[in-house]
């Protein structure tokens, strides 16, 4: 048996009836979460923000997943995927938790794609004018995707931003939405279906219209784009 | 090579930009795409709609969230030691 008093030098552990083996087990455990799982911190705010479209609730969402993840990290096996690990955490607190005590109900989200959309929009659509179509949904202020983006149903925002701002595979979403791989492309591919077709509606209106609104000055574009 | 067509070929657009076809009808694909300017508008579509997203949700987490999320387990470590 060693003196618990050995130890006391070196930290300021309450004594206990820990061992000195536990303690530098737990020790580098905890290194090792700062050093490996910490770097993904403002990835994870970055999808919190999308997921609770609320900074204050984002925060949280992240204080909570970090806490979580450090109470199982025991659990996560080295060598594996440790940010679709954590992101299968905060999925799950976010579903949990906020969903739930969420202030603004998800009224008015869109979920649904009308009769037009769902028909065979590309044999519709002039090849001269996909590519303007193209250059209005590159030239798009920011502030008008994070709208269509908060406008689209949270399963279908969640599917592209993993897919399109994280690169998970469509797998990997599976696993952290907890939904088949069927669910995931039908998901990302109705959510970008969405977007297109909300950023090309405000290309659409601001090449129309005589005030734009949320374009800053010399972005006015989208003259042409097809619907 | 016989080509695949724009059937098949726009109706593997998404997974194509996903990455998320086997080489060989990736190959398929890349290769419908550079000989019909329709496919390949659409296919600019996709990305640039991809990259559009991506400006979108560059976030930097708030200086001090870091810290709190470090004096937070740094707390459990001492209350579990
Ligand atoms: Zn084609």
């Amino acid at each position: 048996m060693i003196p618990a008093t050995l130890e006391r030098t070196e930290t300021d552990w309450p004594a206990g009836s820990v061992s000195l083996l536990d303690m530098a087990e737990q020790s580098e455990r905890h290194d090792r979460f700062e050093e490996q799982a910490l770097p993904f911190l403002d990835q994870l705010y970055g999808a919190a923000v999308r997921m609770t479209k609320n900074p204050q609730d984002a925060q949280d969402l992240v204080q909570e997943t970090f806490t979580k993840a450090y109470a199982s990290f025991g659990s996560y096996r080295d060598g594996t995927n440790l940010k679709a690990w954590l992101y299968r955490i905060m999925t799950n607190s976010y579903i949990n938790s906020y969903r739930k005590r969420q202030r603004e109900p998800y009224l008015g989200a869109i979920d649904e794609l009308e009769d037009w959309q769902l028909g065979d929009a590309q044999s519709t659509t002039a090849s001269g004018s996909r590519s303007a179509e193209a250059e209005a949904i590159d030239r798009m202020p920011e502030s008008v995707v994070k709208n269509a983006l908060n406008a689209i149903s949270e399963d279908f925002r969640m599917a592209v931003y993993l897919a399109d701002v994280e690169g998970f595979s469509y797998q990997e979403i599976a696993d952290i939405m907890k939904t088949p791989v069927g669910t995931v492309m039908s998901r990302l591919h109705r959510g970008r279906r969405l977007l297109r077709d909300l950023l090309s509606e405000y290309a659409a209106e601001q090449g129309h219209s005589v005030v734009p609104t949320a374009a800053a000055p010399g972005q006015k574009q989208g003259k042409g784009v097809s619907r | 090579m016989t080509d695949c067509g724009c059937d098949k070929a726009k109706e593997s657009l998404e997974e194509y930009l996903h990455n998320e076809l086997c080489k060989d009808d990736a190959s398929d694909i890349r290769e419908h795409i550079e000989n019909c300017p329709e496919c390949s508008g659409e296919h600019r579509v996709g990305l640039v709609l991809r990259e559009a997203v991506q400006r979108a949700c560059q976030e930097a987490a708030p200086e001090d969230l870091r810290d709190q999320v470090l004096a937070r387990i740094r707390t459990i470590q001492a209350e579990h030691a």
